[in-house]
């Protein structure tokens, strides 16, 4: 059940991504740039805790887990803080 | 089609709709008022106390809503016919803005910034015009 | 747990709820549910990565943590559904 739950997260997060950056091929706002790439590196961060629960590789992914998450909400940050204008 | 002038709830749905700040307005009534002229961005930045890339931003909105023309190589913008109601409404907005500057500004800041609008327009994925 | 992965925690907490807010915001300036939703997803998040921070690490298999990342997770697929089917699709 765990695991299963950051698959689902993992698909959320995909759908965001791809429906915030086709949005932004079609308008052109930065806002959905940003948030497209946020919502694709917390996808990565899913699918590496997902990877990590299953205990596929050997090494440990914590920090590529919350490294990934960190810099998706950093790009989702900027985006947000510079959108309004 | 419509005959005669645009109502005041057209314009007003024009505006609401097209119109993403008083800047994006001023441009277009610009272009319009000195139609078929054709406008490079240094002049449009002069004439609308706004930065170059400001303008570029803003003129690129206007082309991408089919509300101006351009020629992307010149960076020339112009007003270019498109289509009678189109014509009704840019006409019926430039004469409202005349008398009603203040309403209209009020009516343009009140709307949540459009990147935001297009945030949640980009999960609209069913037909249905939001 | 390392000191790093504390801290890399702690910003993500910290993140998480400021996006929240964000969308809280455009909530109050759209009155679109939809910003609504996003904002408790991004929120709870938040708490929760503070939860993580106050217990062993990794452990994002205990059932507290994924139950309300599944939460997280379906406020927001109900939003994207709502937005589509909804009363005021």
């Amino acid at each position: 059940m765990g695991p299963a739950v950051y698959i689902l997260s993992a698909l959320t997060t995909l759908l965001c991504a791809v429906l915030l950056l086709l949005g932004y091929a079609r308008a052109r706002k930065r806002l959905l740039l940003w948030s497209g790439l946020c919502f694709a590196g917390l996808t990565v961060s899913n699918l590496l805790v997902f990877v990590d629960l299953i205990e596929l590789p050997a090494m440990d992914l914590y920090l590529w887990r919350l490294g990934t998450a960190v810099i998706a909400m950093a790009l989702l940050l900027y985006g947000l803080i510079w959108e309004g204008r | 089609m419509h005959q005669g002038s645009a109502t005041p709830e057209e314009i007003y749905r024009f505006i609401f709709g097209e119109i993403d700040t008083v800047p994006h307005l001023e441009a277009l009534l610009l272009l319009w008022n000195s139609r078929p002229k054709k406008w490079s961005e240094e002049e449009l930045s002069q004439r609308l106390f706004i930065t170059a890339s400001a303008v570029a931003e803003v003129m690129q909105d206007l082309v991408r809503r089919n509300l101006i023309a351009a020629e992307t190589s010149s960076r020339q913008y112009w007003y270019e016919f498109r289509s009678e109601e189109k014509e009704r409404l840019i006409e019926g907005t430039a004469r409202a803005y005349q008398s009603e500057l203040i309403r209209i500004s009020t009516l343009i800041h009140s709307k949540a910034s459009s990147a935001v609008r297009e945030f949640a327009r980009a999960f609209k994925i069913t037909k249905q015009k939001e | 747990m390392l000191k790093i992965e504390m801290f890399l925690l702690g910003v993500l907490a910290a993140a998480s709820i400021t996006a929240g807010v964000f969308f809280l915001r455009f909530w109050k300036d759209t009155r679109d549910l939809f910003f609504l939703a996003f904002a408790a997803s991004f929120i709870i998040e938040g708490f929760n990565r503070v939860g993580l921070l106050l217990s062993e690490r990794p452990n994002e298999g205990s059932p507290w943590i994924y139950l309300v990342r599944l939460l997280a997770s379906l406020l927001i697929l109900a939003a994207i559904v709502h937005k589509n089917y909804g009363r005021n699709a």
